[in-house]
């Protein structure tokens, strides 16, 4: 398990609260703040709903277009929070973005290995479904032709 | 060697961006040490077995970010915490001067009023310091915490705060709970309770 409880921690519902309160208020002000941004973001990316995590995700890749300067750690979040909602295809993209800039970095080494090992866990699964319902399939063919014989 | 765990413990390391978080938990727990060690980013998470006063107990290890611009975003990560680790470098008076003010976050957003607490004053491989080991020790007496000097460079010291904080945490009362690897109640203990149940109605 190790590194995977990474991408199951959750931020509190409070502490998200919080942060929203912050951005609608500078939203409503006229100007964000990139630090703004970036906590509602991240608290939204750590959130336990996929909608909260896709909404979180938008707000991100906005930063990484308008505050280069910060890439790494949006890079970094754009990955938890894509493989939180399963999207390991841009997960994994983005994190190869990030290996760029530090190769050597372990914390985005050690989140490759697991998108890795939850891509290849998917495709088990997703084997298993199609195998079994060739084997359905078949079953209900092979029932057929009995009949047809009979 | 995971049969016998006796618990799981969560250790937090929190302080100052550059003090050695990182590097203490990696010379913890792979033995090894980067001098280009990269800033981390949220929080990075290990876990590592073991063997204190001749029990197994699991750590799991939260690493937290020191940069300013995450310091809303780690309080999530101190829930539950059975102990601390508050570092400083030996070398830099400022990462010192906060300790205060982590104590404060801790007392804030800690669950467990009794965690246990360790200042680590590191980095005292290096000449040039600024703190001396009398000014930690006597801080940690006031704020009643255990203390412990460190270089995560010639691994001095890592093992021992590791060991003494793990030692503090099994000897306080209501602070771990007897558990498995995964986070369930032990079976062990339940299959035991329920064989003498069953005793005792024959």
């Amino acid at each position: 398990m190790d590194m995977e409880e990474i991408l199951n921690e959750t931020c509190s519902a409070n502490q998200l609260q919080k942060f929203e309160k912050q951005y609608n208020k500078e939203l409503n002000d006229g100007y964000v703040y990139s630090k703004t941004q970036f906590e509602y973001g991240t608290g939204l990316v750590l959130s336990r709903y996929p909608a909260d995590i896709k909404k979180g995700l938008v707000l991100l890749e906005d930063l990484m277009a308008k505050h280069p300067e910060g890439n790494r750690d949006y890079l970094y979040y754009l990955v938890i929070g894509n493989a939180r909602i399963k999207n390991y295809l841009l997960a994994t993209k983005f994190l190869n973005v990030f290996k760029e800039i530090e190769p050597a970095n372990s914390q985005i080494k050690a989140l490759e290995k697991v998108i890795r090992k939850k891509m290849d866990r998917d495709a088990m699964i997703g084997l298993a479904y199609t195998s079994g319902a060739a084997l359905v399939l078949a079953g209900i063919i092979g029932g057929a032709m009995a009949l047809v014989k009979k | 060697m995971g049969d016998d765990l006796l618990t799981t413990l969560k250790i937090l390391i929190i302080g100052e961006s550059g003090v050695g978080k990182s590097s203490l938990m990696l010379r913890f727990t792979e033995d090894e040490f980067d001098s280009e060690q990269a800033l981390t980013i949220g929080v990075d998470f290990k876990t590592k077995i073991i063997n204190v006063d001749g029990v197994n107990v699991k750590l799991a290890i939260w690493d937290t970010a020191g940069q300013e611009r995450f310091r809303t975003l780690t309080p999530s990560y101190y829930r539950d915490a059975q102990g601390a680790i508050l570092v400083y470098d030996t070398t830099k008076k400022s990462t010192f001067q906060k300790l205060d003010s982590w104590l404060n976050e801790l007392d804030i957003y800690g669950t467990r009023p009794n965690m246990a607490k360790m200042v680590v004053g590191n980095k005292i491989d290096q000449p040039n310091r600024q703190i001396s080991r009398d000014d930690g020790f006597r801080f940690a007496k006031k704020h009643r915490t255990m203390f412990i000097e460190t270089s995560a460079m010639t691994s001095e010291g890592v093992k021992d705060a590791f060991e003494e904080i793990v030692r503090k945490i099994i000897e306080t009362d209501g602070l771990w709970e007897r558990r498995n690897v995964d986070g369930n109640v032990d079976l062990n203990q339940k299959s035991a309770a329920s064989y003498c149940q069953m005793c005792s109605l024959i």
